[in-house]
């Protein structure tokens, strides 16, 4: 499930100008030049009680590709304060990390080294915590699991004995690094009831990203183990704001909300969500794009909808989405066999992807539309016919399946059991009926709506107003 | 104490089960329940305790059979309740116990009670916990397979495996029940999809046993009978070119109205 990792680092939004210049400038620097400068941005960050962080993070991404675990121990054992006690701790791990590699110190380095000792130490709680991220982050990318867990589960015993509204943003990453080091050793199970002991804090705090990073996690949790029940419960009885402080907690809990509807049976509410979810998500996220695709097209193929062949054209997603594809075009020709087929072929990829019991539901839909072609091609056809052409294995049951397709509305036609066949009716016009005044309410209540959500969005931080107003007095 | 007391209980319980006696097998599981829950290891209290797993195996059989013999009452509301609790010790102590031989034939049963009361969403979430493997089993592959079916609406083919007599006489009671759910989703088909239907093919297609029957569910479902015929659709088809409702569009005209008046 590496691929469904969206990477929460990329800002949506994209940054201004003048930080674009400042990534610019970070990455001529070496890296260690770099995370001093961070720290420096975090602790005015922490002076002026900013709750965001945004830079912070940015510079964090930025970096995050050149880190080393030397640069990390380097790094570390400067900038801690002796009186900090996890220095100990993080440097061991740094040097533990950096054990197994070839230590290339590039010259850049040892030139900064001249900076490294200008820099003062530091025993921000935030610089802390700070460094345990790094750390985790740098352990997770080079596939460290069970060090990366070992590290979380310390950060968190630090973080409880910590309660700063400055911290929450570091620290909800810190959550999320530890919920994924436990995915990727396997025993997500048992850090459930630690994660939702967390979101209880978080909930009694008013920290909101942690409250929505943690949700996010505990569904995810769920849903790896097919909780589905549980899921539910917990999604509708948490408390949580009805704007979203963070974008990419958002896209995932469309996703997850979309998933669990799509269990449910209820097929358009979970389409809005994942489409939602797809649409929302950054275009770096390609990993979760996919994975919500994948889901988007079963339940869009689910509620009788046929996604068209260029949105599977799309660069990147072509490839991953092939059996899904496969399975569009048989549902789309109305082919048992093929379908058969296509679901045999990749069954293990629908097992991978959680999604073999939607494909299973499907059988129907694809009787459904070989059963509307029918009834559009012939205005009268004998019911033998009609199993003959879809493969069904005997008149009575084509008769019955015939029966609930005209009583469900999927088909529109009249069935004469005396001469065993199936008559279908004179299409009417359908502007006489009203049709048309649905679609058009429907678009315009989908506008409306987005303009209400629209509003609803325009949020401000309390301190972005608070800064505005005394730049404006300078 | 608690232990051995309870393990006596069970094997009462088990003989009267047996024996079909679903009175004593009711009373027996009162008291049983009652002296379960001093055992300590059970969750969600997990303590430890020295014959956890003899606790666990006992309560876990217990409650099996109280699902069986809620099932034999045909009391759904208490299987369910049943089941929910058994359900505990299928997820959760699957590492501290052998799995039981009972537990695919209870998950069967169990989907098939979901199927019967026709909540199909709360089937499916079920559906997710079961592992391919398992749903490859006979007895649940049996119910995902009565399942699609109903779905796609070969409800004879459901009706048809209600009466062929099939494994254990605790399906046979849920099936019997599912052949009622079937037939008045049949008899919905029909009124749709035919416009008249000769009364013994009326009969053979919802199997019922005699023209009696036919003749007694077609007067409760306000079916005309006419020279040996049903006919269907009678009314409805006067009024059928119908424009759109106007109480709508003034609705949705106002809200539209409304709504903009918000935004200029």
């Amino acid at each position: 499930m590496v691929a469904e990792k969206m990477d929460t680092d990329k800002q949506a939004d994209g940054p201004a100008p003048e930080t674009e210049a400042k990534a610019g400038q970070a990455r001529q620097m070496s890296p260690l030049e770099a995370l001093f400068g961070l720290v420096n941005v975090l602790e005015t960050s922490v002076k002026l009680k900013e709750t965001k962080m945004g830079r912070v993070m940015r510079i964090c991404a930025s970096t995050r590709s050149q880190l080393s675990p030397e640069t990390l121990r380097a790094f570390f054992s400067t900038v801690l304060a002796d009186d900090v006690e996890s220095k100990g701790f993080l440097t061991a791990h740094a040097e533990q990390a950096s054990a197994g590699q070839v230590a290339a110190m590039d010259t850049s380095e040892a030139s900064s080294s001249g900076k490294a000792e200008s820099q003062k130490p530091t025993n921000t709680p935030e610089v802390e915590i700070m460094c345990f991220m790094l750390l985790l982050m740098n352990l997770l990318d080079n596939k460290k699991a069970q060090q990366a867990k070992e590290v979380s589960i310390k950060a968190l015993q630090r973080l409880s004995t910590l309660n700063r509204r400055t911290l929450d943003t570091i620290a909800a990453r810190i959550y999320f690094y530890y919920a994924w080091s436990h995915e990727q050793t396997g025993q997500l199970a048992d850090v459930r009831s630690t994660l939702l002991a967390l979101h209880r804090t978080t909930t009694l705090r008013h920290d909101s990203i942690g409250q929505e990073t943690l949700l996010n996690l505990l569904l995810r949790n769920y849903l790896h183990y097919g909780l589905y029940d549980q899921a539910e419960k917990f999604r509708s009885k948490a408390q949580k704001e009805d704007v979203f402080r963070s974008h990419q907690q958002y896209c995932r809990y469309l996703y997850y909300l979309g998933r669990i509807r799509a269990i449910q049976l209820e097929y358009s509410e979970a389409r809005d969500c994942l489409q939602q979810a797809s649409r929302k998500a950054p275009t770096s996220a390609l990993g979760f794009r996919v994975t919500a695709d994948k889901w988007l097209t079963l339940v869009r193929l689910l509620l009788g909808e046929v996604p068209e062949r260029a949105e599977f054209a799309v660069p990147g997603l072509s490839q991953p989405l092939q059996p899904y594809y496969e399975v569009t075009q048989a549902v789309r020709r109305g082919n048992l066999d093929a379908f058969a087929q296509v679901a045999a072929k990749y069954d293990a990829v629908f097992r991978a992807d959680a999604t073999r019991n939607l494909v299973t539901r499907l059988h129907q839909n694809v009787l459904r539309t070989g059963l509307k072609r029918i009834s559009m091609a012939y205005s009268r056809i004998s019911l033998a016919d009609v199993a003959a052409k879809l493969a069904l294995p005997s008149v009575e049951d084509t008769e019955c399946i015939v029966a609930k397709a005209i009583r469900d509305g999927g088909v529109d036609a009249v069935l004469d059991h005396d001469t065993g066949a199936m008559a279908s009716k004179e299409t009417q016009d359908v502007y006489v009926s009203s049709e048309p005044a649905e679609a058009f309410h429907a678009r315009v209540a989908f506008c409306l709506d987005l303009h209400n959500e629209a509003i609803k969005a325009m949020r401000y931080e309390v301190c972005c107003s608070r800064m505005r107003a005394s730049r404006r007095r300078q | 104490m608690a232990l051995q007391e309870s393990a006596a209980l069970l094997a009462k319980l088990k003989d009267a089960y047996s024996k079909n006696d679903l009175k004593t097998c009711s009373s027996v599981l009162d008291q049983l329940k009652v002296k379960l829950i001093q055992f300590p290891s059970l969750p969600p209290v997990n303590q430890p305790s020295p014959t956890a797993q003899q606790e666990l195996t006992l309560t876990r059989e217990a409650l099996e059979h109280a699902c069986c013999v809620s099932i034999k009452q045909q009391d759904e509301a208490a299987m369910e309740r049943a089941f929910v609790q058994l359900k505990v010790f299928y997820e959760d102590t699957r590492s501290k116990l052998p799995p039981s031989p009972q537990e695919t034939t209870l998950q069967g049963l169990n989907l098939l009670r979901l199927l019967v009361q026709n909540r199909v969403a709360e089937f499916h979430t079920e559906l997710e916990l079961i592992t391919p493997e398992t749903q490859a089993l006979p007895e649940v592959a049996h119910v995902l397979q009565m399942e699609r079916w109903l779905m796609e609406g070969a409800y004879n083919k459901v009706l048809a495996s209600s009466q062929s007599g099939t494994a254990t006489d605790l399906h046979a009671q849920l099936m019997s029940q599912l052949a009622t759910t079937v037939r008045d989703e049949i008899a919905s088909c029909c009124e749709k999809a035919y416009t008249q239907l000769k009364l013994a093919d009326a009969q053979r297609m919802m199997m019922f046993d005699n023209e009696k029957a036919i003749l007694a569910y077609a007067a409760e479902h306000n079916w005309p009978v006419q020279g040996g015929r049903i006919f269907f659709q009678v009314e409805g088809k006067a009024g059928k070119v119908e424009g759109p409702p106007p109480l709508a569009l003034i609705n949705n005209a106002l809200m539209y109205a409304k709504e903009l008046e918000r935004i200029v």
